[in-house]
């Protein structure tokens, strides 16, 4: 298998994207159904407490599985005793690493972790047990009375030490999982002609998706053979094919079903192939169903967190503010098992200069396992870890040459044609330069920067603004982009839309039948969207990438085509007007000349059910897959980028480091809006998100042991910690994305914590380059900031 | 130990049932009378999203042991409108105002929302972001939240 990925690699230079444009712009303009604020069609559901949740479902019958988690961060086991716990009443099975039916093996890139360690523990939450009894309370019990021998291993604890040699190994393979260089013109070159040059270093830490419902997954084997994994999950493509391997199964037997999430980010993208996988096993063996639900503890213990990066930046510019060069370094911290971690460091690596254009550029991105929990997909995908890197740079280069943030960024920034850090040219749908000036004009930058600030030493609380620029891809880009939908038009003029794409609270449910109706011409409320279903629905791919809206929607409407040619067909056989004069919308279908002369959309669709006329559309959409030279990374990565400028203004304590938020603009190119209310949610979302990760979000480590398991220790924003945020939508519409739309999930997540890392240097002078910005860390980066300017 | 006998108020009736005497309210909630509108996030009482009204009051339903509510009068998301018939307007205002997202804290949010009404019709903003502060949301950052609870402050008194 990991051969077979680095094969892969080898193979992705390809030529430059070529595919056909899937909406004509100019026949846009007149829309009924999608631009608008429809509200979320599970919205009733929701505020009347009656939608299930994955643990709101019947568990009579079940039996409950727990997993016993290694104490060790790196131990081998010796031996393992389970005699006791197996003649616990109530204990169905206590199942250990020879009793995986398949491969003992799980993983979204690579299967490296092991669903029940044999040999050896490489994290704290890895488990070496499962059980599954009658009760929660007996399966606990259980667990307690298993007896592990370990004998403990050294402990890697850094990613630059797990790669110096004489490291303890982690995997069989070494210490080093990836490295990717990006290389771009020539950076010696460049900085040869730079009149400044400044070296820095940053570091960001794992934190946690914080998604409120914890996860939980039901595992019901069927007589048949076949077993159906239910649960809240991001990729229930990407499960069916992990669960069928370890089970030793064909995929076709292995169901997966996706029920609603209580929050997602990403991080239910793996972990419910984790749980799902174990639970699995649990229901096969004792051919009983099996539920198996986690702790808030045991989800921080065992789940995947966004990726640790130590990040080596070197930048060079001319006088006037040009960069000529951009040189980076990226140890990005694996933790224990691969999960994403290639993927993520491919993307830290081509994001991390940043969105602007720069002749020389080279990255060096290095993924190292540790003895830590895993890093895996966390909205951004390592481009919120890189852009802390590159909005901190930008503003300290600013410093250096006494310009103005807005400046420097005005003068570096991408702009139509520019050539990205990977040779990509920007050829359409590019609105970066649109967003800085909307979001300078309504934040009112000029004056505020020259108001606020550091410089009356008289004020104990000083006022500060900053900026942040950032980019981000629509699609997943290597591979698995492939989006099915079914479109299925009833003789009553009812619908139903198959697609694999889940809810995460973002709001697919209600943006794809949006996009459904306005094709079709009918309203939201004549469609049923089936949920996830992998016996239902056509292969999706995964929930994440921003992907859901852009390839999903054009999927939909290839769909919604097909379905609509015998309609038209019908509908002008009944008016006797040819079918290019025909109109589809608000549930008719009529003649564009005479918009009086009409048939119902019920009407031809019942026509059409009579004829035998096709009612059932089937559409598939991609993009190409990664277009980069594996050794350079040069090419063309994704097909199309959305684009933000956020300015924050905080307020710093100077006696105590601590810093208040008070107002936050966002402002994002994101091409067609197609429910502007449910992207205002996610801007405001994302940037509280982004508040987190700046100010308080980290999971603290201690010898390879988290210290923060739950909410009290783990801090996320609350209502009082996060300001009004101002959301600017503008719409540079792609050709590639249905309606013009691009994907927004992630964007507004990456350029927030800069953001604020930059407004607070701006009020108190003190530079954090370790997030998050703790009031400690304020402080000393203050302290720091008073001693430079006392030794001057 | 043996169960003991509860008898308390829940949405308005009176309910009765034998429960062991460490079962903290939301599993008596959730479990026992099988009312799934209350959630658990936490289980230590940080995240707020089991929040239910005793008296009017929220509590985290968590760390709230079920034979306190002996005698008391609890609300859940199910005492408010379960959705069959018309909303409050609490709801109705999350509904326009894009206040909900994933929908895991929204129960708890519109209960303590109502308490915040109930006892104060015209609350300012930061009063507002007070009342809330006990129950986290992470996907809406809050804004659209707020707004719900001004816009039904407004109905509310319009309509009474």
């Amino acid at each position: 298998m990991e051969r077979k990925e680095e094969k892969r690699e080898k193979v992705l230079v390809r030529e430059p994207i070529t595919f056909p444009q899937i909406a004509s712009l100019e026949a846009i303009s007149d829309l009924s159904v999608v631009g608008r604020p429809v509200s979320r069609t599970d919205a009733r559901l929701k505020a009347s407490g009656k939608l299930a949740f994955g643990g709101d479902y019947p568990q009579e019958g079940f039996l409950h599985g727990k997993i016993l988690r290694s104490p060790y961060p790196h131990a081998l086991i010796k031996s393992i005793r389970i005699d006791k716990a197996r003649e616990l009443p109530g204990v169905i099975a206590v199942l250990t690493a020879g009793d995986v039916p398949g491969r003992n093996g799980f993983g979204v890139v690579i299967p490296d972790q092991p669903v029940i360690c044999g040999d050896k523990v490489r994290f704290v939450g890895d488990a070496v047990a499962l059980v599954a009894a009658e009760t929660e309370a007996i399966a606990q019990k259980a667990l307690s009375l298993i007896e592990v021998d370990y004998d403990p291993l050294p402990g890697v604890f850094d990613p630059r030490e797990a790669l110096k040699p004489g490291a303890s190994p982690i995997h069989e393979k070494g210490n080093l999982l990836a490295s990717h260089k990006l290389v771009k013109g020539d950076v010696e070159k460049g900085f040869s002609e730079a009149d400044v040059i400044l070296e820095r270093t940053y570091k960001v830490p794992f934190v946690e998706h914080g998604y409120l419902e914890p996860d939980m997954t039901m595992a019901i084997p069927h007589a048949d053979g076949s077993v159906l994994i239910q649960g809240p999950m991001q990729a229930p493509f990407t499960l069916r094919r992990n669960v069928a391997a370890v089970l030793g199964m064909p995929i076709n037997s292995v169901r997966a079903r996706s029920v609603s999430m209580g929050g997602g980010f990403g991080g239910k993208e793996d972990s419910p192939i984790d749980i799902g996988c174990r639970a699995a096993v649990l229901a096969v063996h004792t051919k009983r169903p099996v539920c198996l639900s986690l702790e808030r503890e045991e989800v921080t213990l065992q789940t995947a967190k966004r990726h640790p990066h130590i990040m080596e930046v070197k930048v060079g510019a001319k006088k006037d503010g040009r960069i000529v060069a951009f040189q980076g370094t990226i140890y990005n911290e694996k933790g224990a098992y691969a999960s994403l971690g290639p993927l993520v460091n491919i993307h830290s690596a081509i994001m991390m200069p940043g969105p602007y254009e720069i002749p020389h550029c080279r990255v060096n991105a290095y993924l190292g396992y540790t003895n830590h929990p895993f890093g895996g997909a966390m909205r951004g995908f390592g481009a919120p870890q890189v852009c802390f890197a590159h909005e901190s740079m930008m503003d300290e280069l600013a410093l250096e040459l006494k310009m103005n943030p807005l400046e420097i960024r005005r003068i570096n920034a991408f702009r139509l044609g520019s050539k990205t850090a990977t040779g990509q040219i920007l050829k359409e749908s590019m609105g970066l330069r649109e967003a800085i000036e909307a979001c300078a004009a309504a934040f009112d930058w000029d004056r505020r920067y020259r108001e606020a600030g550091y410089g009356d030493p008289e004020r104990s609380r000083r006022r500060g603004v900053g900026m942040a620029l950032g980019f981000y891809r629509t699609s997943i880009g290597t591979g698995f982009d492939g989006c099915g939908a079914n479109v299925y038009v009833h003789e009553d003029g009812s619908v139903l839309l198959y697609t694999g794409i889940t809810e995460l609270g973002q709001g697919s449910f209600t943006v794809l039948p949006q996009i459904c109706a306005e094709e079709l011409g009918v309203e939201v409320e004549d469609i049923r969207l089936v949920a996830p279903d992998t016996d239902l629905v056509p292969e999706s791919g995964p929930t994440v990438g921003s992907r859901s809206t852009t390839l999903m929607g054009n999927a939909i409407l290839l769909a919604a085509r097909q379905v609509k040619e015998s309609l038209l067909e019908t509908a002008s056989e009944m008016l006797f007007i040819p079918v290019e004069r025909l109109e589809a919308k608000k549930r008719r279908l009529y003649d564009r000349e005479n918009p009086g002369r009409f048939v119902s959309f019920k009407d031809a669709a019942a026509r059409c059910m009579g004829m035998g006329r096709r009612l059932i559309g089937q559409g598939w959409w991609a993009p190409p897959p990664l277009g980069v030279n594996s050794e350079t990374l040069q090419g063309d990565p994704y097909f199309v980028y959305a684009y933000s400028a956020q300015m924050a203004e905080v307020i710093v304590d100077m006696q105590t480091g601590e810093v208040e938020v008070t107002e936050h603009v966002a402002a994002f190119d994101i091409g067609k809006a197609i429910n502007p209310q449910a992207v205002e949610g996610q801007i405001e979302g994302g940037v509280a998100m982004g508040l987190g990760y700046a100010l308080m979000e980290e999971v603290v480590l201690k010898d390879g042991y988290i210290q923060n398991l739950n909410f009290q220790d783990f801090l996320i924003p609350t209502v009082l910690d996060v300001p009004k945020v101002k959301p600017i939508i503008l719409e540079m519409k792609t050709q590639y994305g249905p309606y013009g739309a691009k994907g927004m999930g992630e964007m507004p997540n990456i350029p927030a914590a800069p953001a604020i890392i930059n407004a607070i240097a701006h009020a108190c002078g003190g530079r954090v380059r370790t997030l998050p910005a703790s009031p400690e860390r304020v402080y000393w980066a203050m302290k720091e900031r008073a001693e430079r300017q006392r030794a001057k | 130990m043996k169960d003991l006998q509860l008898t308390f108020h829940l949405n308005g009736r009176e309910v009765s049932v034998q429960i062991p005497p460490h079962l903290q309210l939301v599993d008596l909630i959730r479990d026992v009378l099988n009312l799934k509108g209350t959630k658990i996030g936490c289980r230590e009482g940080e995240c707020g999203v089991c929040t239910v009204l005793v008296n009017g009051v929220p509590v985290n339903s968590c760390i709230f042991p079920a034979m306190k509510a002996a005698g008391q009068s609890v609300t859940t998301i199910e005492g408010v409108s379960a959705g069959d018939g018309p909303l409050d307007p609490i709801q109705q205002a999350f509904i326009e105002e894009g206040a909900i997202q994933c929908g895991f804290c929204t129960p708890a949010m519109a209960l303590t929302a109502k308490a915040l009404l109930d006892e104060n019709p015209d609350p300012d903003e930061s009063q507002i972001r007070q009342s809330l502060s006990g129950v986290l949301c992470r996907c809406t950052g809050y804004s659209k939240i707020v707004r719900a609870v001004q816009k039904a402050s407004l109905s509310r008194r319009s309509s009474g």
